[in-house]
């Protein structure tokens, strides 16, 4: 199992999975971590050199003091493509991550080849009585299992299951997601404008069942991005990577060999 | 000791199968439930038991909670600018808006004053750091309270104390550039402080403030701790000990006439635990940062391991418990005056001192005359003894 490697970016301890071989992959990852252990993770490493790292205070991952917001993230990762020693890199994020590639693929674009969005968070869509982001803290816990998963009972975690520092690993970033993104819930409210300044080649991937954010929504952030394509997964919800590892992987190799 | 009149003015009048169906009476219920009339009622009731108050000698407390039937006092300014007016004797507590919840300390600092004038120096501001379904109502975000409300506070205190014009406060978590409020307050330097809490670590640092502690329905093990970090942080900090006037204790109180009289009333107060408290799992125990993380195998298991330390938020220990449980724990105390004296010196022995009693003696299905005649006969036969303490 490859090792986290630690990473120093702009003096935050940042930790990093690298696994992989190929063109170099950014991927940010959504409600929690990508663990080495995700099959899609060993699938995708046999065509890129998947670089992952923890959102700060994610996972068993420490947080520096006054690190709070978005846009402590979104510079700490502008940093981190800095400091790569790949000139431009392919970024990959899911669901929160993809918020935060969307915004790097706004201010960094001089970093990046390719953009792919998979069941993407971050800008507002419908109206003000129109939620666009299931709210997965103040609906119950059961109802947002239901609307993350097109078959929760086999691709839920099984929290009965789980070793104790997993769940706790489960309850630290719970509370990190909403540290970074309780308000504005889950968008930037700016970011849909500047969307139409991105210049790489762009997938929208959608899981076809997502009740968090719906395909409708993953359309409209395709068509503010130009040039984007819109891709749906079929059988899977707002983790198509972990419900469809396979069709996921093949959809992106697709896309990195275009 | 001194006692203080609480009656959060909840809504009982929800059909039993609303609330049956429902996973939570606070933060989601819809507001048809709530007749406008009937509530008028209730805050009229609720006013002139406070009017009484005034003329027992029994301090009144108003406090603030949102979108729930355990309390229709969703604006605490509100009522404290009532009562700032309307009595005339006795003092007044505020327990308290919400500075976790609410966006701007300066403009609560403002209302405090103007309540504090108008009433001619009988405010005492209690603080509260909020949590559970309050953050969804409020669209407070639960991380982050406890730093909230620390920054709320000072700058609470510096927009009272500051006399000499226009000052800027720019924190961690509020902005305000030109703060200058008319009037200061009556009270010079500022009206007594309180907060509400059973947590160690915030009592520490309320113990090193001076500030009054008082615990809202809290175990006996809890006060003890929460006590002791109190003295314990303030003697680390070379500060005097505290007197009794630091402590406060809140219980279920009524007294009857007879231990019968008073046991059978006061059981109606359990409402508020066994009615008043269900709240929706996101609301509770799942409401980030409401557990620390250490605790999540507990929390996220439904079938729990040997050895596991159970996860549960402190309201979740006080639902459905009776009468003689409550009274046990020291959350009640009901009965004849003599019983009811009995129990608080009993609580008293075991907790330690403290000087002030909040009396809620109103909840639920408890009629306002049952209320006023409790009251009347706590005032009569259980205060004077108090008062000698």
């Amino acid at each position: 199992m490859p090792p986290l490697k630690r990473l120093s970016v702009a003096g935050v301890e940042l930790d990093v999975l690298t696994v992989g071989a190929g063109p170099p992959l950014v991927l940010l990852h959504g409600f929690g971590p990508v663990g080495p252990e995700a099959p899609f993770v060993d699938r995708l490493g046999r065509h890129a050199e998947i670089i992952a790292p923890t959102h700060p205070g994610f996972g068993h991952s420490t947080r520096p003091p006054d690190f709070d917001t978005v846009y402590d993230l979104v510079h700490l990762y502008g940093a981190l493509l800095e400091q790569l020693p790949h000139e431009r890199v392919t970024l990959l994020g899911l669901s929160f991550g993809g918020w935060l590639a969307a915004e790097l693929a706004v201010a960094c674009r001089h970093r990046i080849d390719k953009l792919i969005l998979v069941d993407a968070l971050g800008i507002k869509v419908s109206g003000p009585e129109t939620p666009d982001i299931l709210d997965v803290f103040n609906t119950s816990p059961a109802e947002v299992r239901r609307r993350a998963w097109h078959d929760p009972a086999r691709s839920a975690p099984d929290f009965d299951e789980m070793a104790d520092d997993a769940l706790v690993a489960h309850a630290r970033s719970r509370d990190a997601l909403c540290l970074y993104a309780w308000h504005p819930y889950m968008y930037t409210p700016q970011l849909r404008r500047w969307l139409g300044t991105i210049r790489v080649p762009s997938l929208v991937l959608w899981g076809a069942s997502d009740g968090i954010v719906t395909p409708d929504y993953g359309r409209a952030y395709a068509r503010l991005i130009p040039g984007a394509r819109f891709e749906l997964i079929a059988d899977a919800g707002h983790h198509p990577e972990i419900e469809r590892p396979d069709a996921f992987v093949e959809r992106v190799v697709a896309f990195l060999k275009e | 000791m001194q006692a203080w009149y609480l009656n959060e003015n909840p809504y009982p009048f929800v059909p039993q199968h609303v609330l049956d169906g429902a996973d939570s009476v606070r933060g989601s219920l819809p507001n048809k439930y709530c007749d406008p009339k009937v509530a008028a009622d209730l805050f009229e009731e609720a006013l002139d038991e406070y009017l009484l108050c005034d003329d027992l000698g029994i301090n009144v407390v108003s406090n603030e909670h949102h979108a729930g039937i355990n309390c229709l006092f969703g604006a605490a300014p509100l009522i404290l600018g009532v009562l700032a007016r309307q009595t005339r004797n006795v003092r007044i507590l505020s327990l308290g808006t919400l500075i976790t919840v609410r966006k701007d300390p300066v403009r609560i600092a403002e209302e405090y004053a103007m309540a504090d004038v108008m009433c001619r120096g009988r405010l005492e501001i209690g603080f509260v750091k909020s949590g559970g379904s309050e953050m969804a109502s409020g669209n407070a975000n639960p991380i982050g309270i406890v730093d909230r409300f620390w920054e709320a506070i000072d700058l609470i205190l510096k927009t009272l104390t500051h006399r000499e014009g226009p000052f800027s406060w720019e924190g961690k978590y509020f902005t305000h550039r030109h703060v200058n409020i008319w009037p200061g307050p009556w009270q010079q330097p500022h009206p007594p402080l309180w907060a509400a809490t059973g947590d160690p670590t915030t009592s520490a640092e309320l113990g090193r403030r001076g500030i009054v502690n008082v615990m809202v329905f809290r175990s006996i093990e809890e006060t003890l701790k929460a006590w002791a970090a109190y003295r314990q942080a303030r003697a680390e900090a070379g500060l005097p000990a505290p007197g009794p006037d630091r402590f406060g204790h809140t219980a279920f109180v009524y007294t009857g006439d007879t231990d019968e009289e008073g046991m059978t009333v006061g059981s109606k107060l359990l409402w508020f635990l066994n009615t008043g408290l269900k709240s929706a799992p996101q609301y509770g125990k799942f409401l980030p940062g409401a557990l620390k993380p250490e605790l999540a195998p507990g929390l996220y298991r439904t079938k729990p391991r040997p050895g596991q330390p159970l996860a549960a938020r402190p309201a979740a220990a006080l639902m459905g418990l009776t009468a003689e449980q409550a009274i046990a724990k020291g959350l009640m105390f009901a009965g004849n005056p003599d019983t009811v004296y009995r129990q608080i010196m009993e609580h008293r022995e075991k907790v330690g001192p403290y000087e002030h009693l909040v009396l809620a003696s109103r909840s639920g299905f408890m009629t306002h005359d049952e209320a006023t005649r409790g009251l009347r006969r706590f005032s009569k036969d259980v205060l004077p003894r108090l008062k000698e303490l």
